[in-house]
């Protein structure tokens, strides 16, 4: 041994000892450490949530011509493969295409099917029968229609000697005959998005699509919107793709998070920017997406002032809700001493000078020039303007029927108010253009029941109502078709939910939602309710006491408040926090008939 | 493909495929001669260096350990994993089933949208998907298969779980692993974790893709073949270097022995430490010495002999004067013995006394040679004239024998640079010893140059050689016939003789012969004295002699 390696630790133990250390290091799960915080996932409701399907049975060789008829019914609710087995229940030489979008006719519960007649040894007819809910038209628009069917099956036995379907009843030659459930797994209800009149702001159009897989939804997707808008919204929005565009090859391609939408040559006449927004918004709905690239006949085209690959968040300006449907605003009511108020803080802070006005359920003109409210007895519109200025509210529209009243009045974006004069069996629709004598609209789809509330929501096509269908307030959506010649036409009224079975107030918290006051089958008393305007299920909003809710107001991004009484005092009730749907509401503020202005 | 058509392919294709096939051979040629070569040099310094094979060995049983052990970590990692996963998956199960009899007991739907509700449910309670898939089964629905959540295929459960869950009783839970396939295009088949258990008439199938498992087996595989090789290589060069620490001082006590052999006495190794090869070379060091005193000894002992017999001749060679001047009176006067058996006395004693007085001269003069004090006198001559003359000199001797000589010489000059004296001497003496076995057959002599050498070559067609005397006749006092008498032939020391003289020339000397065939002696000189010969212009074999046995008399001649 050399001196200088003397008197140090070997080089071997050394090693030895850092291994040692090391995996005593590596071999455990740590027990400390920093914390590490993150953000929470987004859990709004996507297309692409994870989904149930039926697993079909083909038939069996002992099933007789009632059971073959039933195992058909029940595996034509599986889109697996083309319907693959449903069609093995099919003689050779019936056809029978449902394709991706078929029609639907949606029964309640089916029946079991009944053989009613054996004419040959080898022939047999079996009769469905069922109550009809509604239908869903092949370009995915559901239209309520209750009734009682009676379909009827054909049926013979091959040489083989089982019973096959041979003859199908008319309507079900390109459709399908399921039941609510069977709709509510294989159909999944989505938005497709075309431009209202404005040409800026995007309007949803509320389609059932079927979930066939995950994976080609977005090329559905995209194919239902090229399609353009449903018979529903047909007319009153419009779409960007010049007619004759359709998807190139496979579909929309999606590689990692970036979707590829190739639309044929046709497209190139298209605005990019426009069609670009109607996609954007139109695939935000699938939570794998979250870039996309426009190209037309295998270019990539970008649209102005943004890159080629265009976050689907993109196109705010086009939302629903309006540009400013994202902005603060300021919440209104009518304070405990009858002036307009401001409702930001505690106190209520009148807004304007001179006298009280005597006047309910006000709503506050967009641009905050004007309001316009109710008389005492609701049967007449009052507005009043300037806002700020001594003024007393005037009388614009007085019943002239016995026993009318007027819905609180709603404002649309474009400076058009809304109301609706009613009595317990017939309805007007009012509206008026600022500056000018209100008008009756001519077309107004439920001039023949009583409306309690009606909404036109931001986007100026879509308006909610509450009306009495054979006495039960209902909420329904319809349509504001502007045509030619200044001609309004406000009708194709479509139940949205019937989970709600009393609804007294309603208000458009954001494009997609209504905000709700009304009763679950369960309740006793009138509560809050957020109802998605797709159909799907309705949530309660907050928690605690409310007193004796009497109205509500809602816009995007704000709170939603419920003007209240309790003991005998009109309070207007806050969720405290705020953004917790679960939130308890906190009645503090001394005021009643809360509004916002957009 | 019909015969006709392949070979109208063939013709149409022959050039190129020629030419490629020649390209492919050759290509492979040089290849396969490269490879080779590589094996052939590995081989080399795998037989030549410990080194080589102790990381070699080393390499390949620490390659075998590690692979041995990775499998084995593999194997506990990946069971570790997959029982973690297990367990996960059956109390999940357990849920699910807990669950599916919460909603059987509170039936609130009926009939077929119950088994939607509860699959919701149980789908709601899958968080994000892609965890898991449920499918469920009501064993009582004749008009369905059950429901999955999303694309999950319902041949992902495999026909034995099935079996398993129905016969088992209620309560208990089954897994497996599998397959999961997928409805859609072009989705994959993914290995898969599946779990069931039975709840009444309701069967619940839970299925985990074991993807991320085996992105992290993998994961871990390749950081372990990583670490493995590392490892292998750390080892390796490890080996190399304490190989390293040994061969190199087994390495230069090699060189040390090298050294040794090649007669440099004084070589030592040097001694470092007190290790197992300071030991080694204190016993080379040892025996270098001995060996060197041993040889020393030797030497003295045969320089003692030499001059022994130097002095013994020298001493001789006066009596010998003396006897000699006495013997020459009583020759020249023999005739004047009355006793004729006087003269003839007389004469055989000066015929002896002549063959004393030679051999005594050779003694003297390989006792010169043994004492190195022979030296070179060279000057530059043509061999023709020295050949030519020492012919001349033994004409007279072979006519007795009645031998012919036969010359063949070049036809332009041989010149080297060469003790004429010596030379001389070796030519009488190879033609004296021809003539006197000739048996009075010719005796050929041939002269030859090149570049390098020159060579004399005197071929005899006598009795020959017997295999092994070509190396013998250039002993000391050999003799072809040991039953002759010495009166004839020379004092037997001539041979020695001219191969001492024709070694300090830088020359061979060299014989060849075969029983009845005759022999031939060949001197080979390089034309500068002192120079390296490297080969003869003449060959030792006469051209036309002899087949197998001439080979191997010159191998052991040419040693």
């Amino acid at each position: 041994m050399t001196p200088g390696t003397r008197g140090r630790i070997p080089p071997v133990l050394l090693v030895a000892a850092v291994l040692a250390l090391c995996v005593a290091g590596c071999a455990n799960v740590p027990s400390g450490g920093r914390v590490v915080s993150g953000k929470p996932v987004e859990r709004a409701e996507q297309v692409d949530d994870p989904y149930v399907r039926l697993i079909p049975v083909r038939p069996r060789p002992e099933w007789g011509p009632e059971q073959i008829v039933a195992g058909f019914l029940a595996a034509s609710a599986s889109f697996d493969d083309d319907h693959k087995v449903a069609r093995e229940y099919l003689a050779g030489q019936t056809s029978w295409r449902p394709g991706l979008r078929p029609s639907v006719t949606v029964l309640s519960e089916r029946e079991p099917p009944r053989l009613v007649k054996q004419a040959a040894p080898g022939q047999a007819t079996v009769k469905v029968t069922g109550e009809q809910l509604g239908t869903i038209a092949s370009d995915g628009q559901y239209r309520a229609a209750s009734e009682h069917i009676e379909v009827t099956f054909q049926l013979a036995k091959t040489a083989q000697g089982v019973w096959r379907v041979t003859g199908l009843p008319d309507d079900e030659r390109a459709g399908l005959l399921l039941t609510k459930v069977d709709v509510e797994r294989a159909l999944r209800p989505v938005n497709l998005y075309f431009f209202a009149p404005d040409q800026q702001t995007l309007v949803p159009n509320g389609i059932f699509l079927p979930v066939v897989d995950r994976r080609t939804l977005p090329s559905q997707l995209v194919r239902a919107l090229l399609k353009g808008p449903t018979t529903w919204l047909y007319g009153a929005v419009g779409s960007a793709f010049p007619p004759g565009t359709r998807l190139r090859g496979a579909g929309v391609v999606i590689n990692k998070d970036v979707a590829t939408v190739d639309l044929t040559k046709e497209a190139a006449t298209g605005s990019v920017e426009r069609m670009s927004a109607q996609l954007s918004w139109t695939l935000r709905q699938l939570s794998e997406i979250k870039q996309w690239k426009l190209r037309i006949d295998g270019e990539t085209v970008a649209p102005d002032g943004m890159a080629s690959t265009q976050p689907v968040r993109a196109w705010d300006q086009n939302a629903p809700d309006g540009v400013d449907g994202q902005v603060s605003q300021t919440a209104y009511g009518i304070g405990a001493s009858g002036y307009l108020s401001t409702l930001d803080g505690r106190v209520p802070q009148p807004v304007n000078t001179g006298p009280p006005w005597s006047l309910s359920r006000p709503a506050v003109a967009p641009d905050h020039q004007e309001a316009a409210g109710l008389g005492p007895k609701g049967d007449r519109v009052l507005t009043a303007a300037p806002l700020k200025g001594p003024v007393t509210p005037r009388t614009l529209l007085a019943a002239s029927r016995r026993g009318a009243r007027f819905t609180p009045p709603s404002w649309g974006r474009d400076g058009l108010m809304w109301t609706v004069e009613t009595t317990a069996d017939k309805s007007w629709l009012w509206a008026r253009q600022r500056g000018r004598p209100p008008v009756r609209v001519s077309h107004w789809g439920l001039s023949g029941r009583e409306v309690r509330a009606f909404r036109v929501a931001r986007d100026g096509v879509r308006a909610a109502v509450i009306v009495d269908i054979d006495g039960t307030p209902q909420v329904q959506i319809g349509r504001i078709l502007r045509g030619p010649g200044g001609k309004v036409d406000v009708g194709s009224f479509l139940p949205v939910s019937s989970e709600l079975l009393k609804a007294k107030d309603l208000v458009w918290r954001d494009y997609g939602t209504l905000a709700v006051l009304g009763q679950k089958d369960s309740d006793t008393q009138d509560l809050p309710y957020l109802m998605p305007v797709s159909g799907s299920a309705i949530t309660s909003l907050g928690t605690g006491s409310l007193g004796e809710p009497r109205t509500i107001t809602a816009a995007p991004g704000m709170p939603v408040l419920v003007g209240t009484r309790t003991s005998g005092l009109n309070v207007v009730c806050k969720q405290r926090p705020t953004r917790d749907q679960f939130g308890p509401w906190v009645c503090d503020i001394p005021a009643r008939d809360p509004t916002y202005a957009r | 493909m019909t015969a006709a058509a392949r070979a109208a392919g063939r013709a149409a294709g022959g050039r190129s495929v020629n030419a490629l096939k020649r390209f492919t051979r050759r290509g492979l040629g040089t290849l396969r001669r490269v490879v080779r070569g590589a094996a052939r040099r590995g081989y080399a310094r795998w037989r030549r260096s410990i080194q080589v094979r102790i990381v070699t060995w080393t390499l390949c049983i620490s390659a075998i350990v590690v692979a041995i052990l990775g499998a084995f970590l593999m194997q506990q990692v990946s069971s570790a994993l997959m029982d973690g996963k297990v367990k996960a998956a059956r109390l999940q199960l357990d849920e699910g089933l807990a669950q599916v009899q919460r909603d059987l007991g509170n039936s609130a739907e009926d009939g077929t949208g119950r088994l939607d509700a509860v699959v919701n449910r149980l789908k709601a309670r899958s968080g994000p998907s892609g965890l898991y898939e449920v499918y469920i089964r009501d064993t009582s629905d004749r008009y369905s298969d059950g429901r999955a959540t999303n694309e999950l295929r319902e041949e992902s459960v495999p026909r034995r779980l099935r079996e398993e869950v129905r016969h088992a009783p209620t309560g208990s839970r089954s897994y497996t692993f599998g397959k999961l396939a997928y409805v859609g295009g072009d989705a994959k088949p993914e290995r898969g974790l599946i779990v069931g258990g039975k709840s009444g008439q309701f069967e619940l199938y839970y299925l985990f893709p074991l993807e991320q498992e085996q992105k992290t087996l993998t994961n871990v595989g390749r950081s372990l073949a990583g670490v493995g090789v590392v490892l292998v290589l750390l080892l390796a060069a490890i080996a190399s270097l304490v190989t390293r620490q040994v061969v190199i001082p087994v390495r230069l006590a090699a060189q040390g022995a090298q050294r040794l052999a090649a007669g440099r006495l004084e070589e030592r190794m040097r001694v470092r430490g007190e290790d197992d090869l300071a030991r080694l070379a204190r016993s080379f060091n040892d025996m270098a010495a001995n060996l060197q005193d041993k040889i020393g000894e030797l030497e003295d002992l045969s320089q003692v002999q030499r001059q022994f017999v130097s002095d013994v001749s020298h001493e001789l060679r006066t009596p010998l004067t003396t006897i000699r001047i006495a013997a020459d009176m009583l020759y020249e006067n023999r005739d004047t013995f009355d006793d004729p058996a006087v003269g003839r006395s007389a004469e055989l004693l000066q015929s002896q006394l002549e063959r004393f007085e030679s051999l005594l001269a050779d003694l003297l003069e390989i006792s010169r040679h043994d004492a190195g004090a022979a030296t070179l006198d060279a000057e530059s001559l043509d061999m023709r004239d020295l050949v030519l003359r020492t012919v001349g000199d033994i004409q007279g001797l072979a006519e007795r024998k009645g031998s012919k000589v036969v010359l063949q010489l070049p036809g332009e000059p041989c010149m080297a640079e060469v003790d004429r004296r010596r030379v001389e001497r070796i030519l009488r003496n190879l033609l004296v010893n021809a003539v006197e076995h000739g048996e009075g057959e010719d005796i050929v002599v041939s002269v030859a140059a090149d570049r390098d050498a020159v060579a004399v070559a005197v071929r005899d067609h006598g009795v020959g050689l017997k295999p092994g005397e070509g190396q013998m006749v250039f002993d000391r006092f050999w003799r072809a016939d040991p039953a002759r008498a010495r009166t004839t032939g020379g004092t037997g020391l001539g041979l020695s003789i001219s191969r001492e003289d024709a070694q300090l020339h830088g020359g061979w000397l060299q014989a060849w012969g075969e029983p009845g065939s005759g022999s031939q002696f060949r001197m080979s000189l390089p034309r500068v004295a002192g120079a390296e010969l490297r080969g003869s212009p003449l060959p030792l074999v006469p051209p036309g002699a002899g087949a197998s046995r001439p080979l191997f008399a010159e191998l052991e001649a040419g040693e």
